[in-house]
């Protein structure tokens, strides 16, 4: 039963990855007063892309047509680590929140490698600039993260996620506070959206992530896009277990699973929109602003390290 | 195999080593007496691991005494955490002895390739000794030995003014390390009987608190020069780009773990930990050199100095997994020490796979391309696939991404850091968790280094002829490099099988520690991992695909050229430019002619990184030295008379302290 739940929880992060992107571009969309696309057009964009011809640069090799597979097997496994309807999840019981963030690391670095390999100066630009950004972003989500961790005493996600469940809400500490608010930062930064990317424009100036995926086409683009949707939906799902896990229900009752689940959707769909109402709100960081900003969550971060000592007795 | 039987191994091991390949080569010069001789050290480096296995699963000991045959006493040893670094050198030395095999007959004429192979040899039988020395004059011979041979295996490469004054850079550091080695030695001699290990374990024990701090500050400094440690790092970038690759292997992956060897047989085993500022120091001395090794690195274009720097980087990985565990030692908590030596060990493993197999790989590149100038280079995965591939293994690697070995050590460091917040001492409570971060941001800075690295190298176009008409290296190179790639794969997914020895090396250094949780969780996790990423990278790889060549889009010009491509330099500018205050480049743009200024005619752009150790620390300390042996020249003034009254005045005092100390 459990291990049927577990699988359910990763291809519930999994399948509705596009849908959390559809929702979101639909409520920026709404904010600028527009009518917008269907919420459900990136499902008709992956299928469309699947379907089409792959084109490939002459001068690419194989780590070209591989970096998509390995970019989507990677993410697909960082999801598994993520408990969303109950306080454990596939891995999270086994592996713990490094492994996790060095999944992701491991999926951006073949992506900036195929990136380089398209032999265009676009892919270079993205590459060098998600270095940049994904270098800095490294200390303070591993610094938010071990800080939650000290706080549970123990460093497996669905310990962590059991231990907050025991708490109560209304003792938030300024420790989750603090990694709340770095973690939240790291979020924007690592999935590429506003202030720190744009996710909608093709302007070289200013392009990251779409200057790396330029060169892709077809089937490998579709597995991009893809595994784009799955880390924005599990930074959320991520930040839903840490901070909001309240609500997630024991594996035996049905009743409960089905709440969990109406309550998982309502708690995303208030990230969801914090997350239009931000794109929409601000402008993007000029490239070497972008330090600054990963800066302040760094301190941050270290910050709420620093105060588990006194919020720990 | 029996403790006979292991002694017969040790022994064939140093014999064939010390004495039968450099005479066989010396007698015949036939190429046939190379193939022989390196058969004879792949045959030796065999027996090697054989001793040494034995000797890490503590079943024998093999002892050789040569003290009737040599002025001081020496023997060789070959207790557990011998055993260990001897496991390092002989697996690590056996792919690069096979590269080599083939990238000396290739790239070095007859007279030199005979002397290279006598000092190959001797360099591989000096690193033996280090680890398994049984006294500390045995250490001190082969800690000298090994400073002389590898700088004769420089000399032997080529010979410039430049290569001259860098070796002689070399030696100078190298020596001032091996002073402050000896100094390290002698300072027991007062409290122990002899300079033997065991007798210095013994007296270890009861030392007073100045004595070890004096023992424990010229390790620090002794082996921290030999590691590559931050500021004492200024003969690294510089004598590993002249060697020749499989040397550059041989002193990147396994001399500087000597100097590991060594400060974990001082502060663990002999001194067993001490005051918590031991631990401080040695947690700064690796943060700093871990990200400012890094930082340097990423600038560099020339891959075997940004190789180079990138061993000072994993050092410093190495001594805050050192640091954390004598801090841990300090405030007695020794299962999580025992977890962060374990974590130091084997990162010093892992980096020996992967650099050696790096340089092994900038090796195979200079014999294809002609040059390891990252801004020469493009396009070579298509050109060399499998040296491609593996030097993407050892990327991945040393980046310490998930199931290739780095990741093991790193994540093990990461949870001794996290383990800091359970003591009770509020300063080490803040200060390890801390580390977390550092950790990260050089692994995040290593993985934009190397994303940099492979990508420029191995992916896009050819920025150069002779990158474009690369070959894959020959087959002897291939097997080396493949050899050492599946080992990083290998352990990256199944840790356990190193893991479960060190725990009871950690032991056996550590008394009162167990088995930490953590060894068997990534043990357990690690081969999970893998198989959902593999399973998930089938499925997706497995629908046909229809797949058209098409020549990236120029944005309307006919054809992109390689000159197009973001180049190395190019890459690393962003971090370049954030972390400006590191680098203090000196920029020089010349227009010619100077009367034209907005016309010029031909516009020359320099950019000098100088360090600021050279000019701010060794520069003075140099300067001061050479100050106070001009003062003493004035000693020396030729007159017969003054030498007469410099003895006279000898005699008298030394009497005076006679009588005076009666």
């Amino acid at each position: 039963m459990k291990i049927v739940l577990d699988l359910a929880q990763v291809l519930l992060i999994v399948l509705c990855a596009p849908l959390v992107r559809g929702i979101i571009a639909r409520g920026k969309a709404l904010l600028q007063r527009r009518q917008g696309a269907s919420i459900w057009r990136p499902y008709a964009e992956l299928i469309k892309l699947f379907r089409k011809e792959e084109l490939v640069p002459p001068t690419s090799s194989a780590i070209f047509r591989a970096a998509p597979a390995v970019l989507f097997g990677a993410t697909v496994c960082a999801a598994a680590f993520i408990p969303v309807l109950h306080a454990s999840a596939l891995m999270a019981s086994r592996g713990d929140f490094f492994l996790l963030v060095y999944l992701l690391a491991l999926a951006r670095f073949f992506l900036s490698l195929g990136a380089l390999d398209g032999g265009s100066a676009f892919g270079g630009m993205g590459a060098s600039r998600e270095a940049l950004v994904s270098s800095l972003a490294e200390a303070p989500f591993l610094l938010g993260l071990a800080a939650v961790a000290i706080l549970a005493h123990r460093a497996e996600l669905a310990g962590i996620v059991a231990w907050t469940l025991e708490q109560n809400v209304f003792d938030i500490s300024a420790v989750h506070m603090l990694a709340l608010t770095s973690l939240a930062m790291v979020t924007l930064a690592e999935t590429g959206r506003m202030p720190v990317d744009n996710p909608t424009t093709h302007l070289e100036l200013t392009m990251i992530h779409e200057g790396m995926v330029l060169e892709y086409s077809g089937p490998s683009l579709a597995l991009v896009e893809w595994s784009a949707g799955i880390k924005l939906h599990l930074m959320l799902a991520l930040l839903v277990a840490l901070f909001f896990p309240w609500g997630m229900a024991s594996p035996n009752s049905s009743w409960g699973m089905a709440a969990a689940l109406l309550l998982y959707f309502a708690k995303l769909a208030v990230l969801m929109a914090l997350v239009s109402v931000i794109e929409s709100a601000m402008a993007k960081l000029r490239m070497y602003l972008v330090p600054d900003f990963l800066g302040v969550a760094s301190a941050v971060s270290a910050l709420a390290v620093i105060f588990t000592v006194l919020v720990k007795r | 195999m029996s403790a006979g039987a292991t002694g017969a191994a040790f022994v064939f091991l140093l014999s064939v080593l010390g004495l039968l390949v450099p005479v066989i080569l010396m007698a015949v010069r036939a190429s046939s007496a190379r193939k022989l001789a390196v058969a004879l050290i792949l045959a030796a480096l065999f027996a090697g691991c054989a001793v040494a296995v034995k000797g890490f699963l503590g079943q024998a000991v093999p002892v050789l005494d040569f003290s009737r045959a040599t002025p001081f006493s020496f023997s060789l040893a070959v207790d557990p955490l011998s055993a260990f670094f001897l496991l390092l050198v002989s697996t690590v030395a056996i792919p690069v002895t096979l590269f080599g095999g083939s990238y000396f007959e290739l790239h070095q004429p007859e007279p030199r390739r005979r002397w290279t192979w006598i000092f190959y040899s001797w360099f591989l039988l000096s690193m033996i000794v280090v680890v398994t020395a049984g006294t500390g004059f045995a250490f001190l011979a082969g800690w000298e030995l090994m400073t002389l041979v590898s700088a004769a295996l420089i000399l032997v490469e080529g010979d410039s003014e430049e290569r001259r004054h860098n070796v002689f850079i070399y030696l100078l550091m190298m020596h001032a390390g091996a002073a402050a080695v000896a100094a390290a030695f002698f300072l027991f001699l007062p409290f122990s009987h002899s300079l033997n290990l065991s007798a210095m374990r013994t007296a270890g024990a009861a030392l007073p608190g100045g004595i070890r701090a004096a023992i424990f500050l010229s390790a620090f400094v002794g082996f921290g020069t030999k590691a590559g440690l931050i500021p004492l790092h200024l003969w690294l970038p510089r004598a590993h780009p002249l060697a020749p690759s499989p040397v550059s292997a041989l002193m990147s992956g396994i001399m500087l773990k000597t100097a590991v060897y060594g400060f974990v047989r001082f502060t663990f085993d002999f001194l067993a930990g001490g005051p918590s500022w031991f631990g401080y120091a040695v947690l700064l001395a690796g943060a700093v050199s871990g990200l400012l090794g890094v930082l340097y690195a990423i600038a560099e274009h020339d891959l075997k100095r940004l190789l180079a720097y990138h061993s000072v980087e994993n050092i410093g990985i190495i001594y805050l997994g050192l640091g954390t565990s004598l801090l841990f030692l300090s405030n007695h908590a020794p299962l999580w020490a025992s977890l962060a030596l374990i974590a130091a060990l084997l990162h010093t493993f892992n980096h020996a796979l992967f650099k050696s197999l790096l340089f092994l790989g900038a090796g195979a590149i200079s014999g294809a391309a002609h040059t390891i100038d990252l801004e020469e280079l493009g396009g070579l995965q298509r050109r060399m696939p499998i040296t491609g591939t593996t030097f993407l293994i050892a990327c991945c690697s040393i980046v310490g991404l998930p199931l290739f070995n780095g990741f093991i050590s790193e994540w093990l460091t990461f949870r001794s850091f996290l383990g800091g917040s359970v003591l009770t001492n509020t300063k080490a409570q803040i200060v390890l968790p801390l580390m977390i971060g550092v950790l990260a941001l050089i692994g995040g800075l290593a993985a934009a280094c190397f994303v940099k690295v492979f990508g420029v190298a191995f992916l896009g176009r050819p920025r150069s002829a002779e990158a474009e008409r690369a070959v894959e290296a020959p087959v002897p190179m291939r097997a080396g490099t493949t050899l050492l790639a599946a080992a990083c794969v290998l352990i990256g997914i199944l840790p356990g099988i190193l893991l479960h020895p060190l725990v009871s090396l950690g032991q056996a250094l550590i008394p009162g520690s167990g088995v930490p949780e953590e060894t068997l969780i990534i043990a357990r996790v690690i081969p999970w991992t893998a198989a959902i990423i593999l399973g998930v990278v089938v499925i997706a790889v497995l629908p046909k695909r229809t797949q058209r060549m098409v020549a990236t889009w120029g944005c309307g010009l006919s054809q992109l050229t390689s000159r197009m491509q973001y180049t190395s330099t190019a890459f690393s500018k962003p971090i370049r430019f954030v972390f400006t205050r590191v680098y203090r480049q000196d920029r020089k743009v010349e227009r010619l002619p100077t009367d034209q200024p907005y016309f010029p005619v031909t516009i020359s752009y320099r950019s000098v990184r100088t360090t600021s150790f050279e000019k701010s620390l060794y520069r003075p300390f140099v300067e001061s030295v050479v100050w106070l042996a001009q003062g003493l020249r004035r000693m020396q003034t030729g007159n017969i008379q003054a030498y007469l009254l410099y003895i006279f005045l000898a005699l008298v005092s030394l009497l005076a302290l006679l009588r005076f100390q009666q």
